[in-house]
């Protein structure tokens, strides 16, 4: 029996059957259904993306439903990998779904496009021709963005983060249907077999060209930079079911569009492609987690981090495209296999921080750290899958990131001798930047953690916090099993994603697992993150036991007031908030982000020396988009205006354009003819 | 960075020759009515330095007795920033009434054993502000004191000299 086919098919049938649910259900029971028909999907697509790994082939051909080019879907091992993983966080999501649909997600439209969603992130990984990809993206795309629009009537700047996403998305839709179009134009037809075939023939002109039009295109789904103005304005914006859906699942398929191209359909190239990606790749990740350590809006922190993430995924996909253009096939294998771990670590950390940022946003409406805190004793679950996401996401040992992060790193520095001069400069500096993303990415972790956790409320609201309903703690469960199941046994998992990542650049698999270790083919290096993080585990509890003999040792315990500086009990008001935890480093990185601050001191009226209020404003805006996208919105402003002196009102000036290009057409037509 | 190197170079050593180390037992500037034995802190001692309302003159001279030229660090007392590290407390100025309560829990704060300075003569007495509307009275009507140094503002000498018998050094 052919699991891949059968999961494929029953993918579309359940996630078709749970869109209609949601059209046709009843208010009060529509989300529980949806939310079920989602995971569903979600677990059928796992079978599928599993088999096709395993090497179980997929084909679907429906020549009849798409006029002239018809629909073909083939699962492969790659595609294996993103159907699962998409597959995977549905079914998390799907449950989370049903009880976050209280808080005013329960509308027909919202629960009959999400299902709809989810089947079309399933579907495009598993497209074999132009035309249903380009479908397939297209549907992703308008269903992800109704999604977004989800809450425009509560809040006025969904509206705006919907039109940045629908701007960006679509004109990444132009590009990417421009490139496969020249790629097909040079191939028999547009099936990805053929582009295939045609891949290393066609001239390296154009197929530099594809690369480039298509990596924009994908790059921008991916949310690299400069391209990645939508991400921190809709991620937070999206209700956080969908925010989930969309970092987690949504952003791989950029990563996938570029990995199927460069190296399935064009087969490799020269290196200055890959140089190219790994730069925009290792500066994504810097620029994003740093902007994502400065910002004080949880699910705009996130959002950022999955720039980051991104960043560190197209730069396993750099690396492992430079290695294999310079023959070092096992290195290439051994990068690509670091990418499409990172790809899956930070699907399972991503899901689990919208998911629990998603448990606050419902029970405090609130996103601002600053306005957070306190919410241990109110929300203790929430609290633990976030600590435990944030672990993951910070690439420290026992975490879900560190295995990918570690992998990427050998790849990298075992890189340095092997290949030529571009190497030997590229090489260091990318594990320098993978190192300050890292240690970047713990402040970040600590600080979401730290200031929007523990300590005290900082808002009434975040001090009425409750616990969220037991089927958003189910979802969040199930990623939490995930994220604990990457960090400790990634062996389970390695030796499938190393032979994907050997198929697709043709080497042998770079990994070798036993029961609980990882060991590098071909270089020195291993690993074993169970024993790590029993070895951490035994050397805390030994540490604490001997602190505890000792403190036990003496003869009195005495109590003791709280140091609070003599002054009185210490309020929220005197804790360090996510601003300030955060100065220090913007400081350090002020030329990169040159932040506005501005303080204005306001006196009592009867002594100078007395002051009344200070009030401080820090502004920090994303200065690539500032540089790079006001000028180009400014001259569309300026165009518009000049536009519109062509269209005063009259009927008859408008009458008058239509004849005139009418003749001005024909008459070129017969000129040309 | 090299400048700052030839500054340190050129400017040598200008700590005061150290005068003769004090007799162990007897306080130099210790009240008549000040404990005779002091607890002996083994040659070092951390100071919280509590300013009580003080016209901060006090508080210039206690910087330069920890200034480099009669550098009091160099016979084992030191200055830190909680009373939790602090062995004594240097207290000046005399207590004002918002400032009682934080000098008892700063006391309180303190690990035993604990000596209380009480540097200048508001410490003391209240000094000219004796009697003063918003005065509670000198330390030791708020915490047992232990050594006393007079002096509007004592001299750094002074105070060091009367740290050097906590020290022994």
């Amino acid at each position: 029996m052919n699991v891949a086919l059968g999961g494929l098919l029953t993918a579309l049938v359940t996630g078709g059957l749970s869109a209609l649910a949601g059209l046709l259900f009843p208010t009060p029971r529509r989300a529980t259904v949806v939310g079920i028909g989602t995971a569903a999907t979600g677990v059928a697509a796992v079978a599928a993306g599993v088999a096709a790994m395993a090497g179980q082939p997929a084909v679907v051909a429906l020549p009849q439903l798409l006029p002239l080019a018809g629909l073909l879907f083939t699962l492969d091992p790659l595609g294996g990998v993103f159907v699962a993983v998409t597959g995977a966080v549905a079914v998390a999501v799907g449950i989370y779904g049903i009880g976050y649909a209280r808080h005013g997600l329960r509308g027909r439209s919202f629960q009959a496009v999400l299902p709809l969603f989810v089947l079309s992130m399933v579907l495009v990984p598993a497209a074999a021709s132009v035309g249903t990809l380009l479908l397939c993206w297209e549907l992703m795309a308008l269903t992800s963005l109704l999604l977004v629009l989800a809450e425009h009537r509560r809040r006025p700047q969904v509206a705006s983060a919907g039109r940045w996403y629908a701007v960006m998305t679509h004109l990444g839709l132009v590009v990417i249907l421009i490139g496969l179009l020249v790629f097909a134009a040079n191939a028999a037809d547009g099936s990805f077999a053929a582009l295939r075939a045609a891949g290393p023939t066609v001239s390296p002109l154009v197929a530099g060209l594809v690369f480039v039009l298509t990596g924009i295109g994908f790059g921008s789904k991916a949310g690299i930079i400069p391209l990645h103005a939508w991400l921190p304005r809709a991620h937070p914006e999206a209700p956080s079911n969908v925010s989930a859906l969309m970092s987690a699942a949504m952003v791989n398929l950029g990563a996938y569009g570029i990995v199927r191209i460069g190296f399935d359909l064009l087969g490799g190239g020269p290196g200055w492609w890959w140089l190219l990606l790994l730069g925009l790749g290792a500066a994504s990740a810097i620029y994003g987690i740093l902007l994502a350590a400065i910002s004080t809006d949880l699910k705009r922190l996130l959002g950022y981090s999955t720039t980051e993430n991104m960043g560190l995924v197209l730069v396993g996909v750099g690396a492992s495209g430079l290695f294999a253009a310079s023959g070092e096939s096992t290195l290439a294998g051994l990068a690509m296999a670091a990418a499409l771990l990172h790809v899956i670590t930070h699907a399972a950390f991503k899901t689990l921080l919208f998911q629990s940022a998603g448990s606050v946003l419902a029970a405090t409406g609130r996103r601002d750290l600053d306005d957070l805190g306190g919410l241990r004793t109110g929300m203790p679950f929430t609290t633990a899958a976030f600590g435990l996401g944030a672990l993951a996401a910070s690439a420290l040992p026992p975490g879900a990131a560190f295995v990918s992060e570690w992998l990427l790193l050998q790849a990298l520095i075992h890189g340095l001798p092997a290949s030529g001069l571009s190497a030997a400069i590229v090489m260091p500096l990318a594990v320098a930047a993978v190192a300050l993303t890292a240690g970047l990415a713990v402040v970040t972790f600590v600080k979401a953690f730290g200031i929007g956790f523990l300590a005290k409320p900082r808002s009434p609201e975040a001090a009425a916090a409750r616990e969220s309903p037991a089927s958003m703690l189910t979802g969040m469960g199930l990623a939490g099993a995930a994220c604990v199941g990457l960090a400790l046994l990634p062996t389970v998992i390695l030796p499938g994603i190393g032979a994907v990542a050997a198929g697709v650049v043709g080497s042998g698999n770079p990994v070798v697992v036993d029961a609980v270790t990882i060991r590098l083919a071909d270089v020195a290096g291993s690993l074993s993150p169970l024993l790590l993080a029993l070895a951490l585990t035994v050397a805390l509890v030994a540490a604490l036991a001997a602190a505890r003999a000792v403190a036990t040792r003496r003869a009195t315990a005495i109590d003791a007031r709280l140091w609070d500086c003599g002054g009185g009990p210490l309020s929220a008001r005197m804790e360090y908030t996510a601003t300030s935890f955060a100065e220090p480093l913007q400081r350090v990185f002020d030329d990169v982000l040159s932040a506005e601050q501005d303080v204005d001191v306001t006196h009592v009226e009867e002594s100078r020396y007395l002051v009344q209020t200070i009030d401080y404003r820090r502004r920090v805006p994303d200065r690539i988009e500032r540089r790079l996208y006001q000028p180009v919105l400014a001259a569309l402003a300026g165009w518009g205006r000049v536009g519109r002196r062509l269209a005063p009102g009259s009927v008859h000036r408008y009458l008058g354009y239509g004849f005139y290009s009418l003749c001005a057409m024909l008459i070129l037509l017969v000129v040309t003819r | 960075m090299l400048s700052l190197w030839r500054k340190i170079r050129s400017t040598g050593r200008v700590a005061e020759p150290a005068p003769p180390a004090p007799a162990p037992t007897r306080p130099t500037g210790a009240a008549a009515d000040g404990p005779a034995a002091l607890p002996m802190f083994g040659g070092s001692v951390q100071i919280r330095h509590v300013d009580t309302g003080s016209c901060s003159g006090c508080e210039i001279e206690i910087g330069a007795a920890f200034g480099p030229v009669y550098d009091a660090e160099r016979y084992g007392a030191r200055l830190v920033a909680s009373p939790r590290h602090a062995d004594a407390l240097l207290v000046t100025g005399p207590v004002t009434r918002n400032m009682v309560a934080p000098l008892r829990r700063t006391y309180e704060a303190v690990p035993e054993p604990k000596v209380v300075v009480a540097v200048g003569d508001c410490a003391r007495n209240c000094g000219v502000f004796g009697g003063a509307y918003g005065i509670a009275g000198p330390v030791s009507n708020v915490v047992p004191v232990d050594l006393e140094i007079p002096g509007c503002p004592p001299r750094p000498e002074t105070i060091v000299a009367a740290l050097r018998t906590l020290t022994g050094r």
